[in-house]
């Protein structure tokens, strides 16, 4: 073998060390499989380390934690469980190797190691939407930071990302850094949204931008950037219900920052290279109740199959997906019997998009509503078969609002033989679906 | 000696050469253009002055006159509401170069100046190349199609023409030297119907005219099997195998990079704002950064020669901007097809362009474009909406193409000169200066022959008061550095066990690695920006755009360049990128 190039064996390689990677090596491992969780970065935690913000872990650990709390205490249990580690690797690429396993390229500052496995689970996160595409004409200035860029600026590397900020779009990040900035002696605008509703939770409009006088303001849109080489100001304009800048509304901002909130985007580029098919709704892997993608042997969980706002759900994802993961390494391919589930009218999506009745295991169904539905609404699951619903589980909730990731608990026994499994929202106004 | 190959034959001496007399000029113009209309024959160019009512009729006003005969067209109409544009020096200002003396300036990083200082580094000279950016490359050299044009479409006898077709033969042995992958694909110039298939005759002896390397017909059988992927309309092509491409801004920064490892000095964020002149030469130069003496001067300032040429007292021409439009497909899209392709229609026969069409990029994406406009800002890139509708249309030239693959979009301007050919030629007022301006399309497949003119002429002017000799020690091999991405697994391993920092992935969606960054940063042109690094490594050209690898490469730009991190730049002087540490301090 030449220099550098090394190969290893496992059965189960974790892709990214984030609390769903954390959680999936962990649960893994206690199924009794060898387990190598692999990490680009230099320390486990994934987006955690960045989020000094409390409210993680209440589901979890029934404690409000901080991010770096949250991420310590995955870290301690993935220590305190013998799965091996290798940090700084990324993995360039992946291939399927005969019937039974994947053969990884890893490239670390230790130098190349092919790793084989039985099973893969990718853990992978996700990415922020950048929207340059948009407004962003000509040249770009410094001074455009995506959220989650100036959430790392402020509280890894100790800096400030301007004096004087704009904020573009209302997701969590977004508003959680309109809140730090603020702290930090910067001066917030104003939060811009292009929707007529807020895309992060109340919770995080309530505290992050009324208790400290941010004004938000929806259907109102950055239209152009000023400045060469930094930003100098950016317009803002209202706009109609298709998104289009209403002419003589424009109005000119001084500023120094813009920072994008306007979406995160599961990243699957290597699964996708290993023929797993996504969800056009989620942009992540369609999965089954054990987090088991289409592609056998290829498991996915937390923000990497659809984007959880809450760091529990993606612990409890990365728990399904790693059990799953060890049984399908050590018992070898197990038939599967994918039935499909579908979310019916007023939803965005439901996840998992399949539910294999031959496993075990039942789980949950998460989705989000594709408005709010402030009277709030009775949401349950039926089996179909031919043209009859047969109810399995039901839930009413006070209110529906997209940015609010909902469970529905599954019954321990479903039905075999049905077609399909449909989501359905009745809402309690008794009004139609007009999203 | 090399001596100028190029003799002129399309540009007269002077209005006294059968020019249009003055009052006639006079009187067409203002019939067209209105009565707001003066002329002047300012040493044997045409000035064009007083006001018309729009930018369009300037314009137009400039290539009329461009036919009366005269040497040049100098044209200073105003139109309402647009101010003349000023030439914005960086902020910094310190007297780094003052005192100096150097055998030759060459003004502008663009690809024609570091083309010019790589040339005239062969003999025993010291030089300066002068950019006011942070970067070479940063306006129209990267900005453009990265297509090494063939010849064909340059109108024959022109210097374009002439230029085009020995840089194309000459870009082959450039880019062997310097490590610039090129690829001649060919271009494949579909005919839209019988009637256009029918011009092939005439299309062949223009090409023959110009000189092109090459070029066949193509039946639509023959189209099919080649590219079953070009638009069904097709009526077979004209196929012209010398065209090829490669990544404009990379083959900018590696002749700079030649230029400077054989001793060229290059000096950035420095700009000319002036000559001090004597008896009829530059004595000069004056800079924000001090001012220098140098015996000869090379203008290349691409969107801004003209300025430069008057703050020399020789404005004989004048420039107007024409900015042109580009997608970028996702690289997926490379393998769809194998040359460049276009399939113009009759009405672009008129515009003062080729149309564009789809150029594969060596790195396997496809560019569409360019489009042509004429809009004042020599340096503004914004993009309208309404030109990506126009560019649509190409895609249908590719059946497997659609709006989906578009990645991004960027626009550039080309300098164009009213009489719409390249300018390369000594003063003919200034002793020690040479021109090479108004350089406009084809002038990324002309630069290495406009630079072995130039060179020539800057020689003789040399000689006049030094013995110039070639250099013994001339290299014109540059190492390029390695691209671990597209290295084979085992090479990869080699080199990570050599440098460890190869196998540090920063940018995760480009794939690439700390040692990668360090080498941008380490070559022999003094760059620290983002943006420098981004264009050499690719890092933060991504489908995150930076979003991840902004504080890593940031943090090596700090350690490499031993700075804090708050003096990391994006995109050179005042681009800042945070304004200082914050109260909490960071490392959570
Ligand atoms: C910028 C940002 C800020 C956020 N802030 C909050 C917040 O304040 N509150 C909240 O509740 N939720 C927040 N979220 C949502 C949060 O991501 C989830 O709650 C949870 O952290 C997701 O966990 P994960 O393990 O799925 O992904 P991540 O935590 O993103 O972990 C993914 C890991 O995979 C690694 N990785 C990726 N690709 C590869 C590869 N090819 N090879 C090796 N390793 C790889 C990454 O380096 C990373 O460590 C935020 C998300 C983002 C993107
Ligand atoms: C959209 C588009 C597509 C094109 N496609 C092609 C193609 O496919 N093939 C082809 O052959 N050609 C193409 N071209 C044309 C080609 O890009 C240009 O001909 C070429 O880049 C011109 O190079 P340059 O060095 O003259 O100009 P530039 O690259 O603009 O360089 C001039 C430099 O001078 C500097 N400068 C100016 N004034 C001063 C001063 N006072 N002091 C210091 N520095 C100064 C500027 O900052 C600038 O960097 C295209 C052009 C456009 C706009």
């Amino acid at each position: 073998m030449s220099v550098g190039l090394q190969s290893m064996e496992t059965d189960v390689v974790v892709l990214g060390a984030g609390p769903a990677g954390l959680a999936a090596a962990v649960s893994a491992r206690s199924a009794g499989a060898r387990v190598l969780l692999v990490e680009r970065e230099d320390r486990v935690g994934g987006i955690l380390k960045q989020c000094v913000h409390d409210g993680f872990g209440l589901e979890k650990f029934r404690e409000r934690l901080t991010g770096p709390e949250y991420a310590l205490r995955e870290a301690d249990a993935f220590r305190a469980s013998g799965a091996s580690l290798l940090t700084e690797a990324y993995v360039t690429s992946a291939t399927r190797s005969g019937d039974s396993s994947f053969l990884l390229d890893c490239v670390s500052p230790r130098g190349v190691a092919q790793v084989r496995a039985r099973a893969l689970v990718m853990a992978t996160g996700c990415r922020e939407r950048t929207d340059r595409q948009v407004f962003i004409h000509g040249d770009r200035p410094a001074g455009i930071f995506t959220a989650g860029l100036a959430q790392y600026m402020v509280n890894v590397q100790g800096l400030l990302p301007g004096r004087r900020a704009v904020i573009l779009g209302s997701g969590d990040i977004g508003l959680i850094m309109a809140r730090r900035l603020t702290l930090e002696g910067v001066k917030v605008e104003g939060v811009y949204e292009i929707k007529s509703e807020p895309s992060g939770l109340a919770r995080n409009v309530r505290q992050c931008l009324e208790d400290f006088g941010i004004p938000l303001y929806l259907s109102t849109t950055v239209t152009s950037v000023r400045g060469r080489r930094r930003v100098e100001g950016v317009t803002v304009a209202a706009v109609d219900g298709r998104s289009r800048p209403i002419p003589g509304t424009e109005r000119e901002l001084a500023c120094d920052t813009l920072i994008l909130s306007v979406g995160l985007i599961p990243e699957n580029e290597l699964a996708v290279s290993l023929g797993v098919p996504l969800d056009g709704a989620t942009r992540g892997p369609r999965v089954d109740q054990n987090m088991h993608t289409l592609a056998d042997g290829v498991f996915a969980c937390g923000n990497a199959v659809h984007v959880n706002d809450l760091a529990d759900y993606v612990s409890e994802s990365g728990r399904v997906a790693g059990g799953a993961a060890a049984a399908w390494a050590l018992g070898g391919p197990q038939a599967r019997d994918l039935t499909p589930l579908r979310a019916g009218p007023g939803f965005l999506y439901a996840v998992p998009q399949f539910v294999d009745v031959l496993s075990g295991e039942r789980g949950s169904v998460f989705f989000r509503s594709n408005a709010t539905v402030a009277a709030g609404a009775r949401v349950s699951l039926g089996a179909m078969k031919d043209d009859d619903r047969r109810e399995l589980a039901a839930k009413t909730y006070p209110v529906l609002r997209p940015p609010e990731l909902e469970r529905l608990v599954l019954p321990p026994e479903l039905p075999s033989g049905a077609d399909s499994y449909i989501l359905d929202m009745e809402r309690m106004d008794g009004g139609g679906n007009d999203a | 000696m090399a001596k100028p190959r190029h003799v002129d034959k399309t540009r007269g001496s002077g209005a006294e050469t059968g020019a249009l007399p003055l009052a006639k000029a006079l009187d067409k113009l203002r019939k067209a253009y209105g009565t707001g209309i003066e002329l002047r024959d300012d040493r044997g160019s045409l000035a064009l002055e007083g006001a018309v009512a729009t930018w369009r009729d300037k314009i137009d006003a400039g290539w009329a006159a461009a036919r009366f005969g005269y040497r040049g067209v100098v044209n200073d109409l105003a139109v309402p509401g647009l101010e003349p544009e000023r030439l914005e020096p960086p902020g910094i200002k310190d007297c780094s170069l003052d005192g100096l003396a150097v055998d030759v300036a060459v003004i502008g990083g663009g690809v024609i100046g570091a083309s010019v200082a790589r040339e005239l580094a062969r003999w025993n000279l010291s030089i300066i190349l002068i950019e006011k950016e942070y970067d070479v490359a940063v306006h129209t050299s990267g900005r453009n199609d990265g297509m090494i044009h063939d010849g064909f479409a340059a109108k024959p006898g022109t210097k374009k023409a002439w230029y085009n077709v020995r840089g194309n033969r000459l870009w082959g042995s450039w880019a062997r030297e310097l490590g610039v992958d090129f690829k001649r694909q060919g271009s494949l110039v579909l005919f839209r119907g019988r009637t256009s298939a029918a011009a092939y005759p005439l299309m062949a002896s223009r090409a023959k005219e110009n000189g092109v390397d090459g070029w066949e017909y193509w039946s639509r059988s023959r189209v099919r099997a080649e590219e079953p992927n070009a638009s069904p309309g097709q009526h077979g092509g004209f196929f012209l195998p010398s065209a090829g491409s490669l990544s404009p801004y990379k083959a900018t920064v590696a002749i700079a990079e030649n230029a400077a490892a054989n001793g060229v000095r290059v000096s950035f964020d420095t700009c000319v704002l002036g000559f001090d002149l004597e008896s009829e030469s530059i004595a000069a130069v004056r800079t924000n950064r001090g001012t220098f003496r140098a015996r000869a001067v090379v203008n290349a300032a691409g969107n801004w020669a003209d300025a430069v040429a008057g703050m020399a007292g020789d404005r004989f021409f004048s420039l107007h901007q024409r900015r042109g439009s580009d997608l970028i497909l996702d690289v997926t899209t490379g393998v769809t097809q194998k040359h460049i392709m276009s399939m113009p229609s009759l009405f672009q026969a008129r515009e003062k362009t080729k149309g564009g069409g789809l150029v594969l990029t060596p790195e396997g994406n496809i560019l569409v474009g360019p489009t042509a406009r004429e809009l004042p800002g020599r340096e503004d890139y914004a993009t309208a909406p309404e030109e990506i509708r126009e560019l649509e249309r190409h895609l249908k030239v590719n059946v497997r193409l659609s709006l989906s693959h578009v990645i991004t979009y960027f626009a550039g301007v080309r300098p164009c000169t009213y009489e719409e050919d390249f300018i390369v030629e000594p003063s003919q007022r200034v002793r020690n200066l040479v021109h090479a301006a108004g350089i406009q399309s084809p002038g990324l497949a002309s630069a290495p022959a406009i630079a072995e003119d130039v060179s020539a002429m800057v020689v003789r002017v040399l000689e006049r008061s030094m013995a110039v000799r070639p250099r013994a020690d001339w290299k014109p091999h540059r190492l390029a550095p390695p691209e671990l991405r597209r290295l084979p697994l085992e090479e990869r391993a080699r080199l990570i066990a050599a440098n460890p920092r190869y196998g540090r992935i920063v940018c995760r969606c480009e794939e690439i690695s700390e040692g990668e960054v360090r080498n941008a940063l380490r070559s022999t042109l003094p760059v620290s920006s983002l943006d420098a690094v981004k264009r050499r490594t690719r890092a933060g050209m991504g489908r995150c755009h930076g979003g991840f690898c902004t504080p890593r490469v940031m943090e090596i730009v700090a350690s490499e360049t031993g700075t804090g991190l708050c003096d990391v730049l994006k995109k050179g002087e005042g681009s800042w990128m945070c304004a200082g540490p914050s109260k909490s301090g960071g490392r959570s």
